[in-house]
């Protein structure tokens, strides 16, 4: 990563930022992706229409919304479904949806919208081309969705409370992107600035998602009240975000893309290094912090979560907020490394909660020393793939030492240190994880506890010559392949590895998740189980006729007054 | 059908994973397989063809007995197998070819001779009875034709790339060979049981509210 301002505070070591808690424990912060593209597409006074909304009483039908930078037109086609409730369920294995979505190239013809109907309403048991960026499909929350359609058919505005209990109308299920269901790959687009950094097509897809959603329930309303019924009140539905329940499918993700998500952890470790090595501080920086840290006190005290693990976060998140507050009150912010002297603090009185929303937080008054990260965050680095096999034996050792020398005295025989395996169900091919000790899954086994395999390289290279090169290891052991690749790649990749034990009997799937849905900018992590965590997008965000450069970046702190 | 590059390399890794390979040369199978896509040319068929020869269940004997010198076995070489070896030893070939063979699926070669292109930043040639290819890492130009069965190679670091072809950015592989790949993929998914549907991806609090 290229560094052009000075830092004289280091990042974070990876011993300290890798442990699966902390990364459980990440909050959004500018480099976030949704806060990547609102920015560039209010800076980039991007427009945005809705050439179709061809949708029936019943709700059932077509609409298609464009989004149009400086270079090109994305357009969200979306399909609505009117679904049996007995249908309706968030998981891979379910096979109909309330809506269905494709993010499409260009704008597509009648027969490009022909050719999708027959298809993206079937998501996996469908085909899409090269001209559909990503596939998508959302289900309604049921109550708040009934809720807000007949308040708003009998003129009435929709509860505030039962909106901030719930927070959107739909969730999405599932995002699909990067050539998926023959969709086009992430090489064919990586290339346009727009696109470049990750996840920009699926975050716009949700953003478009939720305009279309805000557009449905006031066509239902007025479908069921007719004259008498009234549009939604543009500050509810500011506070609407999408729903997303991600499951462990997407756990994986980050194992098995080791340089990018370095990239993104990086990213942002350069960030807060950068910003604690900043000596003074304006009081426009201070106020500006002193701002964000009191809507995220709003924020937080909107997050529910009915789950144990969670429920407990949260209080050592109100906590800490609180002494962050006093912290924060006794302090001018001004002089002497103001945010070292925070993150210090930190480091010694918060949780890890408390610790990562300061880190985050810190970012916040300082756009010019951040917002250029976001250009780093892709892994164009398709070359870390290529082992080095003229490396000699010992050094290839101390790699394998460097990201896991915690993992080499484990006894990795005993049962609580790989009571889980991660598999892929033959049904819809969704990854699983399960005991390994009493389900029949061992021998499907996914490459996804790079510690064990780690320190099984690590042992069979104890008899190897320190001189020799690891070629002739490999040529002997292509058992350890992968396991020399990722350690050679983490000498471009230093922040690549987790270092916990992915395959425990205590490991917590959802902090995976956390971690990529932290650097999506999704909020109010709402774990369901050990395994899966509904979150919300976009909620505060303007919708795409009212973005400006003005409400394009802080809209994920809500206001006061809201 | 046309498939996108990453559905080409996602079956790839599962079906040589099912088929016997170890991880690591699954990953490797992958990537050369959808670079042979990106050429134009056929890499779902040349695979399926190598899967089915069953090299990963015996594979000590289809790798070079010793690195040093001519590369053989007692039987065929695994051009997986091999050929990442000829990638993780590159360097070697800015001192002297190197010969090897008889390899079988030649063109399985090809992506790994372009990975130690790419390492040491020169063109590389396979050359055969009947062909020679030459590799800058991201082109490929092929005289003559590659031949099915296992043919004896000598890799060199030489040769010049005429005007290339843009990659291709989509695959549509043989749709028989396509099959035999998902066959061998299939057998890396544990079958669905009602144990692992409620418990394996987590059901925890209704998903339907």
């Amino acid at each position: 990563m290229e560094t052009t301002a000075q830092t004289t505070i280091s990042r974070r070591d990876p011993a300290q930022v890798m442990r699966l808690s902390r990364l459980g424990s990440l909050h959004q912060c500018r480099l976030s992706f949704m806060r990547v593209l609102t920015r560039r597409m209010a800076r980039e006074n991007w427009s945005f229409a809705r050439p179709k909304f061809d949708i029936d009483a019943k709700g059932v039908g077509v609409a298609v919304y464009t989004a149009t930078g400086p270079a090109r037109t994305y357009s969200l086609v979306a399909f609505a479904h009117d679904l049996p409730p007995e249908m309706r369920s968030d998981r891979v294995i379910a096979t109909a949806w309330d809506a269905t979505f494709t993010l499409f190239d260009g704008v597509p013809t009648d027969e490009d919208i022909e050719r999708l109907s027959k298809n993206v309403p079937h998501q996996e048991a469908g085909r899409v081309n090269e001209k559909s960026l990503s596939v998508s499909r959302a289900n309604r929350s049921v109550r708040l969705w009934a809720h807000f359609v007949d308040a708003l058919s009998q003129g009435q505005q929709p509860d505030p409370g039962q909106v901030e209990a719930v927070g959107y109308l739909m969730r999405t299920t599932a995002v699909y992107g990067s050539g998926k269901l023959g969709a086009a790959d992430r090489e064919a687009i990586a290339g346009r600035e727009e696109l470049n950094a990750p996840f920009q097509a699926e975050m716009l897809s949700v953003f478009l998602t939720r305009a279309f959603v805000r557009d449905l329930v006031e066509h239902m309303a007025r479908a069921k009240g007719g004259d008498q019924a009234v549009p939604l009140a543009p500050e509810t539905a500011r506070q609407l975000g999408i729903g997303n329940s991600t499951g462990l499918g997407m756990a994986p993700y980050i194992v098995n893309h080791p340089v990018l998500f370095n990239n993104w952890i990086m990213a942002r470790e350069e960030a807060i290094a950068r910003v604690r090595s900043v000596e003074t501080a304006s009081a426009e920086e201070a106020a500006c912090f002193r701002r964000m840290l009191r809507r995220s006190e709003i924020s937080a005290a909107r997050w529910r979560s009915e789950h144990p693990v969670q429920i407990e976060k949260l209080a050592s998140l109100h906590k800490d907020l609180e002494a962050l507050s006093a912290w924060v009150a006794s302090d001018d912010l001004l002089n002497d490394h103001p945010w070292d002297r925070l993150i210090r603090w930190s480091e010694a009185e918060l949780g890890l909660e408390g610790q990562e929303l300061a880190a985050s937080l810190i970012l916040e008054p300082y756009a010019d020393l951040v917002d250029g990260l976001s250009d780093c965050m892709a892994d164009a680095n398709k070359d870390a793939f290529i082992i080095d096999g003229a490396m000699p034996v010992a050094q290839l050792r101390q790699l394998i030492e460097d990201s896991f020398a915690w993992t080499l005295d484990l006894d990795w025989s005993a049962r609580e240190n790989c009571a889980r395996a991660w598999y892929v169900s033959e049904e819809k091919l969704e990854p699983r994880m399960g005991e390994r000790f009493e389900e029949p899954i061992s021998e499907y086994e996914q490459p996804l506890a790079p510690a064990r395999d780690a320190a099984l390289a690590h042992a069979a290279l104890a008899d190897w010559d320190a001189e020799e090169p690891v070629a002739g290891f490999l040529l002997r052991h292509p058992e350890h392949r992968h396991t020399v690749r990722r350690a050679q790649m983490s000498q471009v990749a230093p922040y690549g590895e987790i270092r916990s034990n992915t395959i425990s009997d205590r490991v917590l799937p959802i902090d995976m998740l956390r971690a990529k849905l932290s650097f999506f900018g999704a909020t109010h992590f709402d774990p369901r189980s050990d395994r899966w965590v509904r979150i919300c997008m976009y909620a505060g965000a303007p919708y795409p006729d009212d973005l400006t450069t003005g409400n394009a970046d802080l809209w994920v702190y809500p206001e006061a007054d809201q | 059908m046309s498939y996108a590059l990453n559905e080409v390399e996602a079956t790839a890794k599962r079906a040589a994973r099912g088929a016997g390979y170890d991880w690591g040369l699954a990953e490797e199978a992958a990537k050369a397989t959808r670079w042979l896509c990106a050429q134009g040319l056929d890499g779902a068929a040349v695979l399926a063809g190598l899967l089915e020869a069953g090299f990963a269940a015996g594979l000590a004997n289809h790798v070079p007995r010793s690195l040093q010198g001519d590369w053989q076995a007692d039987a065929p070489l695994c051009p997986l197998a091999t050929g990442a070896a000829l990638s993780d030893c590159a360097g070697r070939l800015q001192g002297a070819p190197q010969t090897m063979g008889p390899v079988a699926w030649p063109a399985m070669i090809l992506p790994f001779a372009a990975l130690a292109a790419r390492r040491l930043g020169v063109c590389v040639s396979v050359e055969g009875e009947g062909f020679q290819a030459v590799t800058n890492g991201s082109a490929l130009q092929i005289e003559g034709a590659l031949p099915d069965a296992p043919a004896s190679l000598t890799v060199r670091t030489e040769g010049t790339l005429s005007a290339s072809v843009p990659p291709a950015t989509r695959a549509e592989p043989d749709e028989a060979a396509w099959a035999v790949l998902n066959r061998f993929a299939h057998k890396t998914y544990a079958p669905a049981t009602e144990e692992s549907r409620r418990l394996g991806a987590g059901a925890g609090l209704s998903d339907n509210d």
